[in-house]
């Protein structure tokens, strides 16, 4: 029994282990993975964006503005356009 | 064959689930009740399980499940932010994409894998969510209908009118001019934390100057946000970093607020009081140009409000007074966590053209335990007890120990759905003690001081000790508005009188708690005030209780003194073996 339970506790360990290191690993792969997807993706589109004056998050305020509602068009979809996440 | 929908809410915070039986909601419940960890935004699996175990159904028996929000709308303002703020954003592109690529955009194999449910999911956009959820299941036929809350897809703000089963949102406000994110940041910047403490602010805000003309904290924050005469508004950017970086504020702020982030530890100056007083003065002008402009456009007296703002139970209590609408209803768990209730309801009322049947009357959908599984429970834990015999005895008992100073955990019925305890799983005290507070604080709460504590009075008795509308609005039940207490009385109820005489009251009404309702009038009958002390049950840091386990475990790990769950009375002193001390593990 005794030999059974200390087999079970380091086999235990190891795959908790390991797990961590799963872990590490993926974070670590990710991060690389992001960082180039910023770089490569994201800084040329923004870099680009702002050449050709694109906003994509309006931040300008006016006083020669009334209002700053915009409208809202919800319009009526059809059922099963709702199964869609956009 | 009835049909059953299930509404889903989660991965942001809050998450939760709620279950529609024929347009009725049967059950509804946070997830954090039954993970444990507050404003649990996992996969509401728990959540989801008791939806379906009260029913006794299983998800094979679920005609549809809808999900609170549109995940690649939501991707796309993602996106838009990163790409607006490169390269200032890489930071918060690195620890935020994987949690999309992980669950965010995978809701649909998500539920089909832990849950098994081999149909699709419906995705509402969220401020319809939030819009249905509050008006749907609300008394009116026709209302306006305004959302407010930090930020859904695009949306933090939208106005519209509803009637019958649909709902028209005509206008909206988009990301980053957030009113509910303007308010976190000042939580943030007064060392308290965002989308948790928002309300402490609150509560801190009467202790500052509310004079608009002196206070020259409102005077600087207003140079923050810029604000139409419609209500409509702009955030001015540069004082802010939420759409960019993983904190709320730039140095910017700090420096027109003149003074850096406060640290938790340190002691709240007058300057920070006034700072809470600003943001609250903002947020009340902002919302009387909206109420008042909504109310000109769309002609109704109704009014349904939804979104985390609509928790501001200061402003929402003097909404009637300061605006054109006669009539107010808000749902009781009105932020994130409430939508998955709106989902389910726009599928069932909104999509498939189903009736309106009745609307939601009380806030006791969560799991109720019956008497026989409490005696289990302590049975099996070896737990000293005693048992009443009925009803009156557990009344009279009850209100005897209350009106002898004692501290109760009161757990009785079903849980409620919300932020806030309604009478099910309440911590019960008495408001006649002017120590109250002192001993509430030392024993259980252990939280700030300028923090009040909740009045609970039975809706016949409202008017008499409270300056309410007259009738009193539903939202009351829910602890959804402050009002002032009547002057006469404001001495005689000190431990539920806030510093500005307020009192941000619970109305009880005998059809939907009658056992809590008689407890308030028989303690009347002992102390000639039918007012209670009624705190949320839990241990600071931690979520409301949910079962008699917890219920237990909360009692001993703090100086309540007795716990009446069911019809048995729990002595703390009397188990004492079972004792520890919560305050050394509670964490806000």
């Amino acid at each position: 029994m005794n030999i059974r339970n200390t087999a079970k506790q380091i086999f235990s360990g190891i795959k908790s282990g390991m797990r961590e290191f799963g872990q590490c690993l993926s974070a670590i792969v990710n991060s690389t993975l992001l960082l180039l997807v910023y770089i490569v993706a994201v800084g040329p589109t923004s870099l680009i964006a702002r050449l050709v004056r694109k906003r994509f998050v309006e931040i300008e305020v006016s006083d020669d503005v009334k209002s700053y509602w915009s409208d809202l068009n919800l319009e009526n979809k059809k059922f099963d356009e709702y199964y869609r996440q956009f | 064959m009835p049909m059953y929908i299930l509404g889903i809410s989660c991965f942001y915070h809050d998450s939760s689930a709620a279950l529609l039986k024929d347009g009725i909601v049967v059950a509804a419940a946070e997830e954090e009740r039954f993970s444990r960890k507050k404003h649990d935004s996992s996969f509401p699996i728990n959540a989801i399980k008791y939806c379906l175990q009260s029913q006794n159904i299983s998800v094979d028996d679920l005609e549809y499940i809808a999900f609170y929000e549109k995940p690649f709308l939501k991707l796309e303002r993602m996106l838009s932010q990163h790409l607006a703020a490169f390269p200032y954003s890489l930071k918060t592109f690195l620890s935020s994409i994987p949690s999309w690529i992980n669950e965010k955009l995978r809701v649909p194999k998500i539920v089909r894998k832990r849950l098994k449910y081999k149909k699709g999911v419906l995705f509402i956009d969220h401020h319809i969510a939030h819009a249905a959820s509050s008006f749907l299941v609300s008394p009116f036929n026709k209302a306006a209908v305004v959302t407010v809350d930090g930020v859904g897809e695009w949306t933090t703000t939208t106005y519209g009118i509803a009637e019958g089963n649909d709902i028209i949102l005509l206008k909206e406000i988009r990301f980053p001019h957030s009113l509910g994110l303007l308010y976190s940041t000042v939580t943030a910047y007064l060392g308290f934390s965002v989308n948790n403490s928002e309300y402490k602010i609150m509560g801190l805000a009467p202790y500052g100057n509310m004079d608009r003309k002196t206070n020259q904290q409102y005077k600087r924050l207003r140079n923050v946000i810029d604000i139409k005469p419609d209500g409509s508004y702009r955030m001015i950017m540069d004082y802010f970093a939420y759409h960019y970086a993983d904190r709320m504020l730039s140095g910017e702020f700090c420096e027109l607020m003149g003074g850096k982030i406060r640290n938790p530890s340190e002691e709240l100056s007058q300057r920070h009081k006034d700072i809470a007083a600003a943001v609250q003065l903002i947020t009340e002008d902002v919302m009387t140009l909206i109420l008042k402009n909504v109310a000109k456009t769309t002609e109704c007296d109704n009014l349904v409000l939804a979104g985390g703002v609509a928790l501001n139970s200061v402003y929402n209590g003097k909404i009637l007074r300061n605006t054109p609408f006669k009539r107010l209803w808000i749902q009781p768990n009105a932020s994130d966590g409430g939508t998955s209730i709106g989902a389910a309801a726009f599928v069932y009322h909104s999509l498939l053209r189903k009736k309106r049947v009745v609307p939601l009357t009380n806030a006791y959908l969560g799991p109720s335990f019956s008497d026989a599984e409490i005696k289990e429970f302590l049975d099996s834990n070896k737990i000293r007890y005693s048992t009443l015999d009925n009803d009156k005895e557990l009344v009279s008992t009850t209100a005897r120990l209350i009106h002898d100073n004692n501290v109760i955990g009161w757990f009785q019925g079903r849980m409620e759905w919300g932020p806030r305890a309604l009478g099910a799983r309440s911590i019960l005290s008495n408001p006649c003690n002017k120590k109250m507070i002192e001993i509430l604080n030392l024993k259980v709460k252990h939280r700030e001081k300028f923090r009040p504590f909740a009045p609970a009075v039975c809706a016949d008795d409202a008017l008499k000790y409270f300056d309410c509308d007259n009738p009193v609005p539903a939202p009351t039940d829910y602890m959804l508005m402050v009002y002032p207490v009547r002057g006469e009385w404001r001495k005689k109820i000190p431990a539920v009188t806030h510093v500005d005489g307020s009192g941000r009251l619970q109305t009880v009404r005998k059809e939907q708690n009658p056992r809590y309702y008689d407890l308030i009038k028989e303690f009347g009958k002992l102390s000639g005030i039918p007012i209670l002390i009624n705190t949320s049950f839990n241990i600071r840091g931690e979520p409301i209780v949910c079962t008699p386990e917890d219920a237990y475990r909360c009692m001993m790990g703090t100086g309540i003194d007795c716990l009446i769950i069911g019809k048995f009375v729990i002595w703390r002193e009397d188990n004492l073996k079972d004792a520890w001390n919560s305050e050394k593990y509670a964490k806000d």
